[in-house]
């Protein structure tokens, strides 16, 4: 299986590298007899102004911008072939080729991709012409081929130097752009058949529509942006009354100090090392920070107590995790984060509080943090005890792993800390505000 | 040069608030000067005209290349590149289009009969004629150009509206932001 993605890899990167450049250099081949005769020059030279011109007219949405290009390019097509609209898809690679410094194969796979588009698409045009039909219709029709072509084209390309699927590469592209683009490319459209009647006094409306689109497009964005501001506000403030809950957990005992915000770091870090969403990768941070909230439910005498608990002191803090989940379930705020709260302190035999849960049924977030936890606990410093080496911390986790651990999280999390250098560790502590801690010995 | 559009382009930034703050340095400049030098040569020694000339364009070329950080320079060299692969294909003269020269008010003599140090006529026989001088642009001072003079043109309003202290940045018109912050 491995075997067949690499082969994969290695026969995509032959088409992008190879492939792409080759087929762009024989289409401008292709279309340079076009451009020598003299009576194309007229042609040439308005398309290269207007390629100049919409370059730098670019239309803005939330997350996507679109220049005209492909509108110009498009109407080139529909107006006087295919070797004007590779002109103009010449002037773009070239305006790119030096007002950009991108690296020369992505540049040489975007420019093989640009002009491929064109040309297939020229094609299309050719053979839809041929069938006579009306032209408003075969014009709309090849809008949309050209939007796949290009998209499909594109995402090939994208996909081999993000790494990213190329269906999901294209999934995103149709996502964030694909109206803006058929709507461009459609005026593209209308416009050509336009100036095909009305001559180049037809460019004025046209122009005059898209600045007056890109404006209104800005404005719109820009709403949509301010808004979109408040809401990370909102979220920032979520997140500083959240750390102000966790300081206020870790102030009760200054030994854990920087503790809950240590559970969280790794706990987020095991998250995205299993392959969780951001979003499931933030909550188990948050999870990480509050897990401990229960404590202030807890006296000082027993928190901060040097030497060996009694059975009722000890009973007593096995309450922390259901103290904290009441704590936050009567706020009513973070729901999400409630198991979190609740189950890390259940082990995977069954043999944890306050539930007693085993395997899955303690949810994956506790099973995260239960072994981020438990980490942390023994390499930081305790009132009773000085913190053990990372290693050794390690190899405890290994020797858990299926009875007091989730198997797989455990080993994830043991080959995650070992790819951390000393120096890396040292900062995550640094970053929490705890800096004796004993990394010598530590993961290699 | 093209003084008309510089100065057109100094009319502009000017209308837009722009005032000369300090003088634009530029790295290696004994690049140009050589361009220069060459020029002047092949003008007086015929013989060798075009491949001085070819030579040239080289070195303009690596003078914009050693100040490729500011955006101007690299539209300059866009359209010196564009000038430069038609005149080296042509043995270091630019085609110049006998049918849009005509309009010209002045005497074409030296591009017909050869002693044009750097212009010749277009014929079936050039190379890349759409790069050559085909272009008849009546206004503000009539001349033909080439497709590479637009990006030069393009680049001489923008280096204008960077000294004016009034810089345009096409990447951040290209990306959606509008105009670039000042310098």
């Amino acid at each position: 299986m491995r075997r067949r993605t690499e082969i994969l890899h290695t026969l995509q990167g032959f088409v992008v590298r190879y492939c792409y450049p080759l087929l762009a250099f024989f289409i401008v081949a292709f279309a340079v007899p076009a451009w020598e005769s003299r009576e194309n020059w007229d042609v040439l030279i308005v398309y290269t102004l207007l390629s100049i011109f919409v370059s730098f007219t670019a239309i803005r949405t939330a997350n996507f911008v679109i220049t005209l290009n492909n509108a110009v390019t498009f109407s080139a097509v529909l107006l006087y072939g295919t070797w004007t609209a590779i002109w103009c898809a010449v002037i773009e690679i070239l305006i790119i080729a030096f007002l950009f410094r991108s690296a020369i194969p992505k540049f040489l796979a975007n420019a093989g991709q640009m002009l491929s588009t064109v040309w297939i698409v020229g094609m299309v045009h050719q053979w839809l012409a041929s069938l006579q039909l009306p032209s408003m219709l075969t014009d709309t029709a090849l809008v949309f081929v050209y939007f796949l072509i290009n998209t499909a084209l594109c995402s090939f390309a994208i996909s081999y130097f993000s790494g990213v699927k190329t269906i999901h590469v294209a999934k995103s592209l149709v996502q964030d752009g694909t109206l803006t683009y058929v709507l461009v490319m459609v005026l593209g459209g209308i416009g050509a058949r336009l100036i095909e009647v009305f001559g180049a006094p037809a460019l004025f409306p046209i122009l005059v529509t898209f600045v007056i689109m890109s404006i209104v497009f800005h404005q719109y964005f820009n709403n949509l942006n301010s808004l979109q501001q408040k809401m990370e506000e909102i979220k920032h403030l979520n997140d500083s009354i959240l750390l102000a809950m966790a300081s206020s957990i870790d102030a009760r005992d200054p030994y854990t100090h920087g503790h809950s915000y240590r559970v969280a770091y790794w706990g987020r870090q095991l998250a995205r090392a299993i392959g969780l969403s951001r979003t499931e990768a933030e909550q188990v941070y948050y999870g990480g920070i509050l897990h401990d909230i229960g404590k202030i439910g807890i006296e000082d005498g027993i928190l901060n107590k040097e030497g060996k608990l009694s059975k009722e002191e000890y009973h007593r803090i096995k309450q922390h995790p259901v103290i904290g989940y009441h704590i936050v379930k009567q706020a009513g705020v973070f729901e999400e984060l409630l198991p979190a709260i609740r189950h890390h302190h259940e082990r995977v035999d069954g043999k944890g509080y306050p539930d007693g849960l085993s395997g899955t049924e303690i949810p994956l977030i506790a099973r995260i943090i239960a072994v981020t936890d438990a980490f942390d606990a023994m390499v930081s410093n305790r009132p009773y005890r000085k913190g053990v080496p990372v290693e050794q911390a390690l190899q405890i986790i290994k020797e858990n792993a299926g009875t007091q651990f989730d198997a797989d999280l455990a080993d994830t999390f043991i080959r995650l800390v070992k790819r951390y250098s000393k120096e890396e560790l040292e900062e995550v502590f640094r970053n929490s505000g705890q800096n004796n801690i004993k990394i010598t010995e530590g993961a290699s | 040069m093209s003084i008309d559009i510089i100065l057109l382009s100094f009319l502009i930034a000017f209308l837009r608030g722009g005032r000369i703050r300090e003088i634009p340095r530029f790295n290696r400049l004994y690049f140009l000067l050589a361009s220069i030098l060459l020029q002047v040569c092949s003008a007086l020694m015929p013989r060798l005209g075009g491949i001085l000339v070819s030579i040239a364009y080289v070195f303009t070329l690596l003078f914009f290349f050693s100040n490729r950080e500011h955006e101007d320079i690299r539209v300059f060299m866009i359209g010196w590149f564009l000038n430069a692969i038609t005149i080296w294909s042509n043995s270091g003269k630019m085609p110049i289009d006998l049918e849009q020269a005509k309009k010209l008010p002045y005497s074409l003599e030296p591009i017909v009969n050869g002693t044009d140090f750097k212009h010749t006529v277009l014929t079936e026989d050039s190379n890349l004629p759409f790069l050559a001088d085909i272009v008849y642009m009546p206004f503000p001072i009539e001349r033909v150009i080439s497709i590479g003079d637009i990006f030069i043109m393009l680049g001489a309003f923008l280096l204008v509206q960077r000294i004016m202290n009034k810089p345009i940045s096409l990447i951040q018109l290209r990306e959606g932001k509008g105009y670039a912050a000042k310098n």
